[in-house]
């Protein structure tokens, strides 16, 4: 090599270290929020309005009392969490159900398994229940691996995902640890079910898709029908909070549904809220805490 | 057997005369290889991942680790070809030579993308990570790399047609730069996953770019050696490409035997202090892995091929090659499955029973054919642009 092409060589390098250097040191910088933040965010929601408060009122209602007020601040003021409490979770699986129910969720998309755990020797022997939406981590593993940030931590502390720019990658899904996200692949549940037998033959007929199974999902608040293969199908699919309930002052269908009063919700940024009340009183615990990802779904053990 | 004389087209390309006989069984074997894969296109195009065999704990397969493989080979082919050029080493410093490199390097990287692009959920949506790419991802840092890379040696070999240009070799420099970095980034790629212990360990990058440097050998290697099985009669070239072909045997005798070095020091601290990784590493060794890590990976893919590689029978050496580049498709795989089945909740996976939310990955025969279309696809790249490099050397020849 001639001193020309030595210099030309060391420049087309060095600008090609440059030019990634600084686009890796850009998109590590605090970027503004996707999201709309601010008094477009605030919602004069009347849920209960009419319902006198009462010292001895149900957790529910007094959730739901802390989620409207959290409401009326900016989203950026607002911090959710949630607090399980496995003592008095039954494994009932009422919260799968009614999440499965909420988001239409198809096969194989699970935002909140209940996990059994079984210990000691019988006599001793004990069930423990352990449910398990995604933690909304404060420090997220998933969304710095997302491609194409399709993925994020809103300024409310939820994760969500835009289903419209998902490309389907699943590196996500490879990088939560709590295997909280899962991927649609475009199953229905009825799909080839057998819809009965032909008058002449013997054999089942197998049916279209229940057109149950193609009633859309209002997950963050859109319509989403999965009809001709569109999205969510092929993206990745996780709990969030159920977002659009939260914005009419409905609480998270797994709130509402657990029969034994487990699951609690609410802003931690409220010093008088429930969440608030349970995580100071109690000895809260986060599952794996060692990976930094500072869930932010509490569990009283 | 017809003779092509003075051209790096090979065996299996066709000259005036007809097919050679190596270069028919090739034609029958892509044949073979494209109806197959054609077949695997349109049941995932029909089916979409239903017949697939990853799911939502195992999310990448087959597909990914041949990607990998790919990316491997691109590198590392480049790497070798054009560092061989900028040193003026016999075998590898004449313009034939190296587009031989280019051509193989660019081959094994469009099936690669071929590959992920049907293993992504909203395939039609790939072109997103070129427009909206966010670099705190490796995945959109390495789609961006060899998008780059790509372009760095299209027109190098653009270039490589015209007799004196000063712009060749620094293009070689930048692309041999590129290959060095982003074999390596395939490391990275799982390396980033902090939360996953078996992937967190940052001799992966060097594990990814020892791999790819004896993939860059075997695979030049074994296109050298049948490049050159018709040329013996032009005496010259028959004499570079020996050299070649013995110098990337010493090549890939040392980078299979380092690669083996590191993944034992990777291993022996897993294995002597067990911890989070140790589900991972005992699935690989003595688990259901252990056929794919010590059969195709440990004995097949690297001691067959190094015991042939020091054999002096150098018609052994292309198969030596080829054992070794299943080999490292193993070990790919090796990488990539293991990593995923530990499972960090006990329980999780009866806690809501569904075949896709399985901590165990076996391909299915659909991911197998798409397999063999992406290695068709990677065999017609390599025959198309070793084509047009005649076509266009004879032609510069002529009007020169």
């Amino acid at each position: 090599m001639n001193r020309r092409e030595f210099l030309l060589a060391g420049g087309l390098v060095g600008l090609g270290t440059a030019a990634a250097v600084s686009v890796i040191v850009k998109d590590r910088l605090p970027a503004p929020p996707i999201d709309v933040t601010g008094e477009a965010t605030v919602r004069k929601l009347s849920v209960l309005q009419n319902v006198a408060q009462t010292e001895t009122e149900d957790p529910h209602v007094r959730m739901q009392r802390e989620l409207v007020r959290a409401m009326s601040k900016p989203v950026e003021q607002r911090h959710w969490i949630m607090i399980i409490d496995t003592r008095k979770c039954v494994g009932c699986q009422a919260c799968t159900i009614g999440c499965i129910a909420e988001n239409k969720l198809p096969p194989g998309v699970v935002y909140r398994p209940v996990v059994t755990e079984e210990s000691g020797v019988y006599p001793n022997v004990q069930l423990h229940f352990l449910p398990r939406p995604c933690m909304h981590c404060d420090n997220p593993s998933c969304t710095p691996v997302c491609p194409v940030k399709a993925t994020w931590k809103r300024p409310d502390g939820i994760v969500v995902v835009d289903y419209e720019r998902c490309i389907g990658c699943r590196y996500c899904l490879n990088a939560c640890p709590y295997g909280a996200r899962t991927s649609d692949f475009g199953r229905f549940y009825t799909s080839g079910a057998a819809q009965g037998a032909p008058v002449t033959g013997d054999r089942a007929v197998y049916g279209p898709v229940g057109p149950w199974e193609k009633e859309p999902s209002n997950e963050y608040l859109k319509h989403w029908t999965r009809e001709h293969h569109d999205s969510p199908v092929g993206n990745a699919r996780k709990c969030h909070f159920c977002l659009h309930r939260l914005e009419v002052g409905q609480l998270p269908v797994c709130v509402t549904t657990c029969i034994g009063r487990a699951t609690y919700f609410g802003d931690s940024n409220d010093p008088d809220s429930l969440v608030v009340e349970l995580k100071t009183k109690h000895n809260c615990q986060t599952l794996i805490p060692h990976w930094g990802n500072k869930p932010q779904c509490f569990y009283i053990l | 057997m017809t003779v092509m004389q003075s051209t790096s087209r090979g065996p299996w390309i066709s000259s005036a005369r007809g097919l050679s006989a190596p270069g028919a069984i090739v034609w029958v074997l892509w044949l073979i290889l494209t109806g197959l894969g054609l077949y695997g296109l349109y049941l995932r195009l029909q089916y979409g991942h239903i017949l697939a065999g990853y799911g939502s704990y195992v999310p990448w397969g087959l597909w990914i680790g041949l990607y990998f493989l790919g990316v491997g080979i691109s590198g590392g082919a480049f790497l070798l070809g054009g560092l061989g050029f900028i040193l003026g080493l016999p075998g590898f410093s004449t313009r034939s030579e190296l587009r031989i490199a280019i051509s193989l390097s660019v081959a094994a990287l469009i099936p690669s993308f071929l590959g992920v692009a049907l293993d992504l959920g909203r395939t039609e949506r790939l072109l997103n990570i070129l427009a909206f790419p966010s670099f705190t991802s490796m995945m959109a840092f390495n789609a961006w790399m060899y998008n780059i890379f790509l372009v760095v040696a299209g027109l190098a070999w653009l270039i490589s047609f015209k007799d004196h240009s000063t712009w060749l070799k620094p293009l070689l420099v930048a692309g041999c730069f590129f290959s060095i970095l982003f074999p390596s980034q395939s490391g990275v790629f799982f390396e980033a996953v902090r939360t996953n212990a078996f992937w967190h360990s940052p001799i992966l990058s060097v594990l990814f770019l020892a791999s790819a440097v004896a993939l860059g050998s075997v695979g030049l290697l074994f296109t050298r050696y049948m490049t050159n099985l018709s040329g013996k009669t032009g005496a010259s070239q028959g004499q570079d490409a020996d050299q070649a072909v013995g110098r990337l045997r010493v090549v890939a005798i040392f980078a299979i035997g380092t690669y083996l070095v590191f993944e034992f020091a990777e291993f022996s601290v897993a294995f002597w202090n067990p911890g989070a990784h140790s589900k991972s590493m005992i699935f690989l060794l003595f688990g259901d892995y252990w056929p794919v890590f010590w059969l195709l990976h440990i004995g097949l893919g690297a001691l067959i091929p190094m015991a042939l590689f020091l054999s002096r029978a150098r018609a052994l050496w292309p198969i030596a090659s080829a054992l070794a580049a299943i080999g490292f498709a193993a070990a790919r795989m090796s990488v990539l499955v293991p990593g995923q089945i530990a499972g960090q909740i006990p329980g999780l996976q009866e806690a809501f029973q569904d075949p896709r939310l399985v901590y165990s990955y076996h391909p299915t025969l659909m991911e197998y054919l798409v397999g063999c279309l992406m290695l068709a696809v990677g065999i017609a790249t390599f025959v198309v642009i070793q084509r047009l490099s005649d076509t266009i050397g004879q032609w510069t020849k002529q009007t020169a």
